[in-house]
């Protein structure tokens, strides 16, 4: 497993997810996921997803437990809300106070930002309150007793293009493109790499959210009527 | 700008071989593969810049890709083919070593830019598409944009999608910085 994090360093924050923390010796994957108690077909296929964007094999994730997928999901959110977010707005901070006070863009640019943080929060708290509890409840009643329960229509689910990465996506945009005046490049380059980590992993996410924890509800919910 | 890319090839393998190549070595590119001529939206007119083909879909299709033939591309095997039909039609000779074929795709898209150097003043917005986006910003819909500017539905969103792909913005929020930053709103 070091070997694979050496080549990848991007991938500690989605292992530190699954529990394993570093100081991870000759240890293979599956010693690993044996002593954390996880399913080593998850993880790897996890791993893989983040990894390769051209790999993303739908059926196998689908026949993972709902259970399994919104904790990953649930931890990818705790993870932007206490480390990635505080990251980029830290750095953000220090670029637009080091930077020439009079640059009006970047004082935009930090409103932008605090746009699409609110985006995202809201999102995440959504999820932990509604869409995610609905999830595990529907799996939950099919095991218990199929056909209950009151159907919850989340239309904005199904979403193509995701508000999120928009926002993201148009946060970088603006900086590469569209930055004018004095600024710090050093520091300038910390928030812009901060924030296509993010967007990285934000990516990931919702190829899983969208793609897998979705059609799976859609199939549960047909399944209970 | 993006070039818009149609890979038209049976032959799986040629198809994800020239899509994987095309993709790496021309970003940005938006590719997009169909395994035959009729999977394709032949009368989605012009939505792709170029057209990779064999010459066989060539020689099916013969009067929608004569008239396209600057952008269009046939693979062949060897050099010279033998069909004087194709005359004035790029070709790709598909057995040559990697980097000849790069050479060749590399020699096709320079081309491109030496005709159409109106492509480069792109970066700024026109009066029109600076008028959409004031509107945009007020948040009001493309219906009631539409509505003030006397224009149709249709050109706003057309508008929008110019002013989306010239700015690499996408977002209400993200174009409303950009506006502010420019003084346009």
């Amino acid at each position: 497993m070091s070997e694979v994090v050496e080549e990848h360093p991007s991938l500690i924050p989605v292992i530190n997810r699954f529990g394993i923390r570093l100081g991870l010796g000759d240890k293979s994957v599956k010693a690993v996921c044996a002593e954390h108690q996880l399913d080593t077909d998850f993880v790897l296929t996890v791993i893989n997803t983040f990894l390769n964007d051209e790999y993303f094999p739908e059926r196998k994730l689908q026949t993972f437990h709902t259970s399994q997928i919104i904790d990953y999901l649930t931890k990818t959110n705790q993870y932007y809300l206490r480390f990635q977010l505080p990251n980029i707005e830290r750095h953000l901070n220090s670029f637009i106070s080091m930077s020439t006070p009079d640059n009006h863009t970047l004082a935009l640019i930090g409103k932008f930002f605090s746009t699409f943080k609110e985006e995202l929060t809201a999102r995440i708290e959504a999820d932990g309150k509604v869409w995610f509890p609905y999830c595990l409840s529907l799996s939950e009643q099919l095991t218990a007793c199929p056909a209950s329960g009151e159907e919850l229509h989340l239309g904005s689910e199904a979403h193509e293009e995701d508000t999120i990465e928009a926002l993201l996506f148009d946060l970088k945009s603006i900086m590469i493109k569209h930055l004018s005046g004095e600024y710090n490049e050093n520091l300038c380059y910390a928030v812009i790499f901060a924030i296509s980590s993010l967007e990285k992993d934000i990516k990931q996410h919702n190829r899983i959210r969208y793609r897998i924890l979705t059609p799976m509800v859609a199939a549960m919910e047909k399944l209970r009527k | 700008m993006k070039r818009r890319i149609a890979i038209i090839l049976s032959d799986t393998l040629q198809r994800t071989g020239l899509h994987y190549l095309l993709s790496v070595c021309f970003h940005p590119a938006e590719i997009t593969c169909f395994p035959a001529f009729e999977t394709f939206p032949a009368d989605n007119n012009d939505t792709f810049d170029y057209y990779f083909i064999t010459s066989d879909t060539f020689a099916l299709n013969t009067d929608y890709f004569l008239s396209r033939r600057n952008k269009t591309v046939v693979l062949v095997q060897h050099n010279l083919p033998a069909d004087g039909n194709s005359a004035g039609v790029n070709h790709l000779y598909i057995c040559s070593p990697q980097e000849t074929i790069l050479e060749q795709l590399q020699q096709l898209f320079a081309g491109e830019n030496a005709n159409s150097t109106a492509g480069e003043d792109s970066k700024g917005l026109s009066a029109r598409e600076t008028d959409v986006l004031r509107l945009i910003v007020t948040g009001i819909t493309n219906k009631e944009i539409a509505d003030k500017l006397n224009i149709s539905l249709n050109t706003v969103l057309t508008h929008r999608k110019n002013i989306t792909s010239k700015l690499g913005i996408k977002t209400v929020s993200g174009l409303t910085v950009y506006a502010i930053m420019n003084g346009i709103y």
